[in-house]
Order: C-alpha cells, then structure tokens, then sequence
C-alpha cells in the first residue's frame, strides 16, 4: 500500500511536471500562432509541427488528471468524511479531463476552419479552458510535492460510503454536460452530427463516468461480501431510480409529443444521449440528495 | 408511533467509539450509522441486533417505540 503510494505519488510529480511545461508550451505557440490563424497567414512547416506539439502535450495533462485523480480517491476512500477540499480537487479534476477533450475538438476545428479561411470564433474559449486545466495540474502538482495525498492514508473503512459519493457527484457533472450538450443539438439542430456530436462526444462525456462507476466496483470486489449497498444506501438507491424512471417517462413522452410531426428529425439521433444523460443525471443527483438526508 | 434510540449514549459510554468504528464492527457506512442517531433513518432487525450485540446490551434499551405527540 505505502509503495504503491510512493510509485503514484513519483509518477504524478513527473507528469504534473510534464504537464505544466505542456501548457506553458502550448500557450506559448497558440498565442503565437493565434493572430497569424485569424489572418490567414501562411503558418511555416515549423509552426504547423508545433501545433502538433501541443495535442501531444494535452494527451500527457490527460495522464496527469487521471493518475492524480485516481490518488485523491485513494485518499478519500479511507477518510473519515467526504470533505469540501477533495471534492473541490475531484470535480476540477473531472473538468480538466473533459476539458482535454473538448480543447482538442477546439483546435482541431480552429485548424480546419483556418484551412478553409473560416472565421474562428473557438479562440475564446481556448485559453480560459487552458487557464483552468493550467490552475488545476499547478494545484494538484503542489499538493503531490507537499504530500498531501500520501498523509491521509490511514484511516480503516469496513464499507465504502465515499467513492460511492464521489460517483453520484461525478455523475451529476458528466450528466448535466450530456444534458447541455444534447440540449445544443435539440434547439441549434442545423450543422449536428451524429457520428461526431452524439456518439464520440457523448462518449467523451461519458468516459469520466465510466471510470469512476469501474473504480468503484473494483472497491465492492475488493470489500468480497458481495454487499454493493449497506441497507441505508440500497434504500437511497430505491428512491433514486423511482425517481429517475418518473423524470425519464415525463421527458420521453414529453420528446415524443413535441416531435411527433419530426420524428425522423434531430430527435432521431438526440433521443438516446438525452434519456442516458437524464437519467445520469437525476440519479446521481437522486442518490447524493438522499444520502446527505441525515 | 416512531422509533428513537440511545445509539449516542451507548457509543460515548464505550470509550466514545466513533461513528466509523461502529459502522465497521456492523458492517454498514458511517452515514447509516449517523442517520439512526439522527432519526432518519429505521435500522433493520438484523442490524439492531448487531449493534445491540456489539454493545452487549438487549435490542430495546437501545431502540424503543414512542407514541407521535400530534397522536395523543
């Protein structure tokens, strides 16, 4: 336990390091490449190569937010309490992960966009995303120096109540992202795509959610009782899905009766992510109002 | 009728054993054990058995039945 603690906490700081050089790289070649995009300058084979540079630097801040995020929940499954900071640390870090994603699709556009002597109106959201991937790694490199995750472990937890928290929570974050992104393609239809905009960002948008669902499971083997609920959770968990099912039904039949003139329309391929996202979302939400009734 | 409980009292009068400790030695979350003390939540009969049996003490000096004042 202790080594593999040391190992994650070595292999963090290295990739925290890595990490924060890639976002001062990438800073430094997007605002220099920026005006010269916008005015359609002919970009140099070195300037098109550091572009390239900086999605290599993006994919080693994506190792970096996973591994440090896979130690905070390490120390949060053996505190005593869910506390404010952690999960302040774990919601940021979730962001930053999807943020990677949606930085990539962002430059990738800016790219084709520039290609095509298209406007590029993605700049501005380029750099306060990458300012806050950049606080974030700064934050979470200083905690790995100081210690902070390696201090924490000692505390004994028979049954987990954290992860499961620290799921819903996660849930409630992936889920409203599902939730606004489908809502773009329900009221902006013009220009969606399904195989971009429906399954690979809602599969994006799903992946934070998968991982921590997984984690959490490896936790109930791990527990080998096979009790995936104590009795107060698995009634949190009734109350959640009754309520999921209620809101899922209201909003299916409510999509149904708005497109029923349309229904090979944009709903066609929003029905899916919309009921999946939904029900992310108001189950996790479900569970985490529940559970915090004390 | 509802049902209240010394679970507090009973944790504090054995070297005050957290909330955690109890949980473990039960086999349920700290939460669960926070939500019977708080009067939210009505434990099973397997667990106030067990808690009663880690306290060394009988089911109903722990849990016991009141009547609702607006019922009187």
């Amino acid at each position: 336990m202790k080594n593999t603690s040391k190992l994650l906490r070595n292999l963090n700081i290295i990739l925290g390091v890595l990490a924060l050089i890639a976002f001062v790289y990438a800073w430094g070649v997007l605002i220099r490449l920026q005006p010269k995009m916008i005015a359609f300058q002919e970009l140099t084979r070195l300037e098109s190569s550091l572009l390239t540079g900086v999605g290599f630097g993006l994919i080693i801040a994506l190792a970096f937010y996973l591994l440090s995020l896979l130690q905070v929940t390490r120390t949060v499954k053996i505190s005593e309490e869910l506390n404010f900071f952690p999960l302040l640390l774990i919601i940021g870090g979730v962001l930053s992960v999807l943020f990677i994603f949606s930085n990539i699709a962002l430059l990738g556009d800016i790219h084709k966009q520039y290609l095509h002597e298209l406007s590029q109106p993605e700049w501005s959201m380029v750099f306060p995303i990458l300012g806050f991937q950049s606080i974030v790694a700064a934050l979470y490199l200083y905690l790995h120096f100081s210690g902070y995750f390696v201090q924490k472990e000692k505390k004994n937890i028979v049954r987990d109540v954290n992860i499961f928290l620290v799921v819903q929570y996660v849930g409630v974050i992936c889920g409203g992202m599902g939730l606004a992104m489908a809502s773009l393609g329900f009221f902006f239809p013009t220009g969606w795509s399904l195989p971009v905009h429906t399954i690979i960002a809602g599969l994006t948008i799903l992946f934070p959610y998968a991982l921590a669902v997984i984690y959490w499971v490896i936790i109930k083997i791990k527990e080998k009782d096979w009790i995936w609920w104590d009795e107060k959770q698995f009634l949190d968990v009734g109350k959640s899905a009754m309520l999921t099912l209620v809101v899922n039904t209201v909003l299916m039949i409510g999509l149904f009766i708005f497109n029923i003139q349309d229904l090979a329309g944009v709903v066609r391929m929003l029905w899916l992510p919309l009921y999946l996202f939904m029900g992310i979302f108001v189950f996790s939400l479900g569970n985490l109002f529940f559970s915090r009734q004390e | 009728m509802r049902l209240e409980n010394n679970l507090k009292r009973y944790r504090f009068e054995h070297d005050e054993i957290s909330q955690q400790d109890l949980a473990n030695a039960v086999g349920v979350t700290r939460l669960t054990i926070h939500s019977i003390e708080t009067g939210k939540f009505n434990p099973s009969t397997l667990l106030a058995l067990k808690i009663a049996q880690f306290f060394g003490a009988a089911v109903e000096d722990i849990f016991y039945l009141v009547e609702d004042e607006h019922k009187k």
